[in-house]
């Protein structure tokens, strides 16, 4: 499995992480109640098929990635810097 | 306390007592490549205060008459430049140490910068096979189309993190590896040479 990174192209999944699933968006510790921190900390679905996941690329360039990858054939159809993700979700919510 | 005590230290080579310098591997005939190890050099890496890339490429051309480069690059004139390492990093290099001075002052409050003179080393890679040679160690596509002389990798030589800019069509490559790493470096790079017969050499002072 290949994954190219938005910065370096190309490369062998060796030289990355994986973290999870990219969807969680961590609650405001203060407000939420403890069963949506409970959620956000340990729930996960477990998808066969499409799911956006976080990749860390440790042996290039140390960027984290937003992957979309299908789960049953690895086959991925997106990838964009973790960071423009952030990004455009905190412009998303000012808008 | 310390008055009339002499220090030991001596400056001391990333490859000393590990690359011994003259002709190794298969014998006879031209060598394939030319392992030539890097001294001396100045190395800093530049971290872009965010928002602030615009003004610090205007200082690096204006001081140094140098462009940033755009991902996977490397603007080079001889020994001197910078080298892409990263979204809004790069690699400064230099001839010599002292040209790095006032390096940090120029660019106070665009890029964080941290010399890096010695905990990388570098060695150069030369010759006919040298592309053969690094293709058995890392897993990025060598191949003229997809890599060529200005371009560079941050990446892995077999398992170990490695930096790699095409200086050349020879080709030439340098490789940037941490100091501490020189020892298992070496220990690849003697075995994955072997075949093609190689120089390794001291660069001139
Ligand atoms: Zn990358």
């Amino acid at each position: 499995m290949r994954i190219r990174c938005p910065h370096c192209g190309p490369r062998d999944n060796g030289e990355f992480s994986y973290l999870g699933d990219a969807a969680p968006i961590r609650p405001d510790g203060m407000e939420a109640p403890p069963a949506a921190m409970h959620d956000y900390v340990y729930l996960r679905d477990n998808p066969a098929g499409p799911h956006r996941e976080l990749w860390y690329h440790g042996a290039g360039c140390r960027s984290w990635l937003v992957v979309d990858r299908d789960t049953r054939t690895h086959e991925i159809t997106g990838v964009s810097s973790a960071r423009d993700v952030a990004l455009s979700r905190r412009t998303g919510e000012v808008a | 306390m310390s008055d009339g005590i002499e220090t030991t230290w001596r400056p001391r080579s990333a490859w000393a007592g590990i690359a011994p310098v003259g002709r190794h591997g298969r014998p006879g005939g031209e060598p394939g490549l030319t392992l030539t190890l890097r001294e001396e050099f100045g190395l800093a890496t530049l971290i872009a205060v965010k928002g602030r890339t615009d003004a610090l490429r205007q200082v690096m051309d204006a001081r140094f008459g140098w462009s940033l480069p755009d991902p996977g690059g490397a603007n080079l004139t001889g020994e001197r430049g910078l080298v892409w390492s990263g979204p809004d990093q790069w690699l400064a290099l230099f001839e010599e140490r002292r040209e790095m001075a006032g390096l940090g002052q120029a660019l106070e409050g665009l890029a964080a910068v941290t010399d890096q003179s010695d905990a990388r080393a570098i060695v150069r890679v030369s010759g006919p096979d040298a592309r053969a040679f690094l293709a058995k160690g890392l897993a990025i596509d060598l191949h003229p189309r997809a890599f060529q002389p200005g371009q560079v990798a941050v990446t892995a030589l077999a398992h170990m993190g490695a930096q790699v800019w095409q200086r050349d069509a020879v080709p030439t490559y340098d490789l940037a590896v941490a100091r501490s790493s020189t020892g298992s470096v070496w220990s690849w790079m003697s075995h994955a040479a072997a075949e093609f017969g190689y120089d390794v050499r001291n660069a001139a002072p």
